[in-house]
């Protein structure tokens, strides 16, 4: 017995395949911890410009204000859910992009209110499906709510597709709207006139996320 | 011009009798010219008590007669409550107040009393003054008690009051009261408000002495685009309500009821505004004079002599106007650059003096004008508004002023100098004006009160009517009075501002959400 | 042996799928609603708001149980917008920045979240701003059109 284990150590393929074993556990965990490391808000909070959009995430309940406190994170509605390969690809994409435009371009100048209209694009349907699952058929959603689920799974892979956020237009971001506008107002008549509302939330959002 | 002071009670009575008439033959087109009896209708459902309109009146008297155990039906024409009710600064006068006491105003009874026949020029109804004198702490504490929240301050000291007597609710709004007792109202058993529901007619008893219910449309929609709405409007599915102990009528006044307030002062043109919601109109006023009450002081119509043409409605002009540019500012005929009034006189005398202008020269309107030093620094944020919105100007100079305005420029040049001189040689001007004398000069600090330097503020002026002063005439338990019998019509009840006599020629500020709730008050007492 | 075995698992499984099947059809969707066909005439008559077109409604997803004649389809009343709309407090909330300068449209100082959506919003025609009123002058200030 003692022969056999001698020679399969004396043996440089063994060593190799122990060292890549090693090297491929030790890239695993680095591509685990860096993904997850940047999928929370308090990673996306790092751009000042996603504050507004934080706030309002932590005053939901898919932020974590519910009952239960459970919390999702932005990557799982924001970034493709249904392939590996898509998500990770996506996210370097972004990364690199928004970086872009976070340090060479002109953030404070970007109209989130209206960028909303695209939130089809932005907000993924498989990452709301991967918790509700059977929106479908869930007897404690009312019989309108069913009846426009059906109607969205009639239009899906069709031209008139809609998302879960055509209708769910705040999930995620309760109160979204006027957080947005206590940064940056929609009106000029308000421009200065809400400035404390903004500190109020910048207060709180400094304290619980130290 | 009509001749106010000598037109009569059987004038009045003759024009109501007129109009009532022209409008029951305009009528005649609709199922029938006189109310129904009871042997006519077959009641839909059966309450004690149906109050007419949801203003403070209105929900003061149903919150107290549904107190008592009554089951009552309160019906509201338009799709919100409250109408003039919920649109007003929230201001109560109330004579020898509780607050009063707490901040040591002295006060009494026959103090507001003669207020209010100054203003009212002496033909005010006395017994009424003298019961809300006896009962508006009562209105008051009930209106606390249904929810109601009047600022903790020292009273306001509004024109015409001899002392600081007008509380304000906490949030400058009547709907401060109006909300409260609303939620007050309709958590009571026994309690239906229904809205978009229009009072068409009364249902009297088989003798036809009585008043025994209405007859309604539910799903009724105002229509503001209509000429007369409570003539023109059909909409509506019909129903029958039995009333067994009686109806209060709280239906409000006519500011905005072109037809009938043209026909008690002919200078109110069809496209006039009013400071009034759309749904200000004379239809239930009318009803009752047809099944009999008496009418009292109908074309008493008070205007306001600070709003502007400018914007729809009451707007921010009054404020501009009556605490900034009336106060050491002019106001201006703009054919000849002139004054022509006394700009802090009480609101007829000015407003009659604006349409012997807009009489002899139709929307050449009046303008106000003053400088910085007329505005106190609390209404600064109203004067961004008014500048915003369009109602107010500035000017740098007088020149562009007049330019602006078509007024002949020298001649504005000339009235500004000899108001100024005026009041730096103590001289009393044409106009005899208050504010330029004594105490209020200290405030000028010295200066002139049109500073030369400018910059310059002005608004264009228009007479809007405000308050309907006449209406039903109404006993000191709120009952209506027939003209038939000189004595109550049993089952018929009135409150707040569809009623007539309480305010005599004018109303003073304040005084009539006081006379609402008080009246409402006594008429969910009576009933 | 193998047969026995074979039949007994299939036998199992069949069983399986078939109670799985009769859960899962509790809280199945709703009955599907009468069909009105959509003419170009009936856009133009009953056209919609951008933002339900979006959304490819069809005529009886808000005339819910009115049949499937459009000439005969009544408004829906308050109970038909909230019930996807949720409830008037839940729209005041949405607004909520403009509370801060008592300007909200569904929370209005004077009215609160009290009113008719139709005092303000219609589907097939132009909506109003009830706030226009009075305030003629400062509304286009504070909000934008009414959708």
């Amino acid at each position: 017995m003692m022969k056999k284990l001698v020679l399969i150590l004396k043996s440089k393929l063994v060593w190799i395949a122990l060292g890549g074993a090693l090297f491929g556990v030790l890239f695993s965990l680095g591509v685990y911890e860096g993904l997850h490391r940047t999928s929370d808000d308090r990673f996306c909070i790092v751009c000042h410009e996603m504050k507004p959009m934080v706030a309002a995430y932590r005053n939901d309940v898919h932020g974590g204000a519910g009952k239960s406190g459970i919390k999702v994170t932005c990557v799982t509605c924001h970034l493709p859910q249904d392939n590996v390969l898509g998500y990770i690809f996506t996210k370097a994409k972004n990364g690199v992009v928004e970086g872009a435009i976070h340090f060479f371009g002109n953030v404070d100048a970007i109209d989130w209110q209206a960028n909303r209209v695209n939130k089809d694009h932005f907000v993924k349907d498989e990452g709301c499906i991967l918790c509700h699952v059977n929106y479908r058929d869930n007897a404690n959603i009312s019989e309108k709510g069913r009846s426009m689920h059906a109607h969205y799974a009639s239009l899906k892979n069709t031209d008139q597709a809609v998302g879960c956020a055509s209708c769910h237009a705040e999930v995620g971001h309760q109160g979204l709207r006027s957080m947005l506008n206590y940064y940056h107002p929609e009106y000029d008549y308000y421009k200065g006139k809400l400035d404390k509302y903004k500190d109020a939330v910048e207060k709180k959002l400094a304290e619980e996320m130290k | 011009m009509s001749n106010k002071e000598t037109m009569s009670r059987r004038d009045a009575l003759k024009l109501g009798a007129l109009s009532t008439a022209g409008l029951a033959m305009l009528s005649a087109t609709n199922a029938m010219a006189a109310a129904p009896t009871e042997k006519d209708v077959k009641f839909d459902e059966e309450y004690d008590v149906i109050v007419i309109g949801t203003g403070f009146a209105g929900l003061a008297a149903a919150a107290k007669a549904a107190e008592r155990g009554y089951k009552v039906l309160i019906l509201e024409k338009m799709g919100r409550i409250g109408g003039n009710s919920v649109i007003n600064g929230g201001g109560m006068a109330v004579p020898n107040s509780t607050w009063q006491k707490k901040y040591g105003i002295q006060d009494s009874g026959e103090l507001f009393i003669k207020d209010c026949l100054k203003a009212g020029l002496g033909i005010n109804h006395v017994e009424l003054l003298e019961t809300i004198v006896k009962r508006a702490q009562d209105a008051l504490d009930f209106s606390i008690k249904c929810g109601a929240k009047w600022q903790d301050v020292k009273p306001a000291w509004f024109g015409g009051h001899s002392v600081a007597r007008s509380l304000v609710t906490d949030n400058m709004s009547g709907s401060g009261v109006i909300k409260p007792m609303h939620e007050f109202v309709e958590k009571l058993p026994g309690c239906k408000i229904m809205t978009r529901t229009k009072m068409d007619d009364f249902v009297m008893s088989a003798d036809g002495t009585s008043v025994v219910g209405v007859t309604a449309r539910i799903n009724y929609r105002f229509d503001p685009k209509l000429f007369s709405d409570d003539i023109e409007n059909k909409t509506g599915e019909k129903k029958v309500y039995k009333a067994k102990k009686g109806v209060v009528l709280a239906s409000g006044g006519f500011s905005m009821d072109k037809m009938f307030r043209k026909l008690q002062d002919p200078r109110l043109v069809e496209d006039m505004d009013a400071t009034n919601h759309d749904g200000a109109t004379a239809g239930a006023l009318l009803k009752a004079f047809q099944i009999g009450a008496m009418p009292v002081h109908i074309d008493w119509i008070q205007q306001g002599p600070w709003a502007s043409p400018d914007e729809r409605g009451f707007g921010v002009a009054p404020l501009l106007t009556q605490q900034g540019l009336f106060k050491f500012g002019i106001a201006v005929d703009v054919r000849n650059g002139k004054r022509f009034m006394n700009e802090m006189a009480d609101r007829k005398t000015r407003a009659d003096a604006e349409y012997v202008i807009l009489r002899e020269a139709p929307k050449t309107y009046p303008v106000t004008l003053g400088t910085y030093n007329t505005f106190e620094e609390q209404i600064y944020p109203i004067i961004e508004k008014g500048l915003t919105g369009g109602v107010m100007k500035k000017f740098d100079t007088l020149d562009a002023l007049a330019a602006n305005y078509k007024i002949p420029a020298d001649a504005l040049k000339a009235t500004v100098k000899k108001y100024n001189e005026d009041v730096k040689n103590g001289v009393e001007d044409e106009f005899k004006k208050q504010t330029l004398k004594g105490d209020s000069l200290k405030e000028l600090k010295g200066g002139d009160p049109i500073d030369m330097k400018g910059p310059f503020y002005a608004i264009r002026l228009v007479p809007k009517p405000h308050h309907t002063m006449g209406g039903l005439q109404i006993n000191t338990k709120a009952q209506v009075i027939s003209g038939n019998t000189g004595k109550p019509i049993p089952g018929l009840f009135a409150a707040g501002e569809v009623t007539g006599g309480t305010h005599g020629a004018s109303r003073l500020g304040t005084v009539a959400v006081t006379d609402c709730l008080t009246f409402g008050l006594i008429a969910g007492e009576n009933i | 042996m193998r047969s026995k075995k074979t039949l007994f698992t299939v036998g199992f499984f069949v069983i399986l799928s078939a109670v799985s099947f009769l859960i899962a059809s509790e809280g199945s969707p709703p009955q599907a609603s009468p069909h009105v066909a959509m003419t170009p005439e009936l856009k133009e008559k009953y056209p919609i708001k951008a933002h339900h077109a979006k959304l490819s409604l069809r005529c009886t997803d808000c005339h819910e149980k009115q049949g499937d004649n459009p000439e005969d389809f009544k408004a829906i009343g308050d109970e038909g917008c909230l019930s996807c709309h949720k409830t008037k407090q839940y729209l005041a909330d949405r607004l909520k920045f403009m509370d801060a300068l008592h300007v909200n449209p569904h929370n209005s100082i004077h009215d609160g979240p009290k009113l008719y959506c139709d005092e303000c919003h219609n589907e097939h025609k132009p909506s109003d701003n009830m706030c226009l009123s009075c305030h003629s002058n400062d509304v286009k200030i504070w909000m934008r059109k009414t959708p």
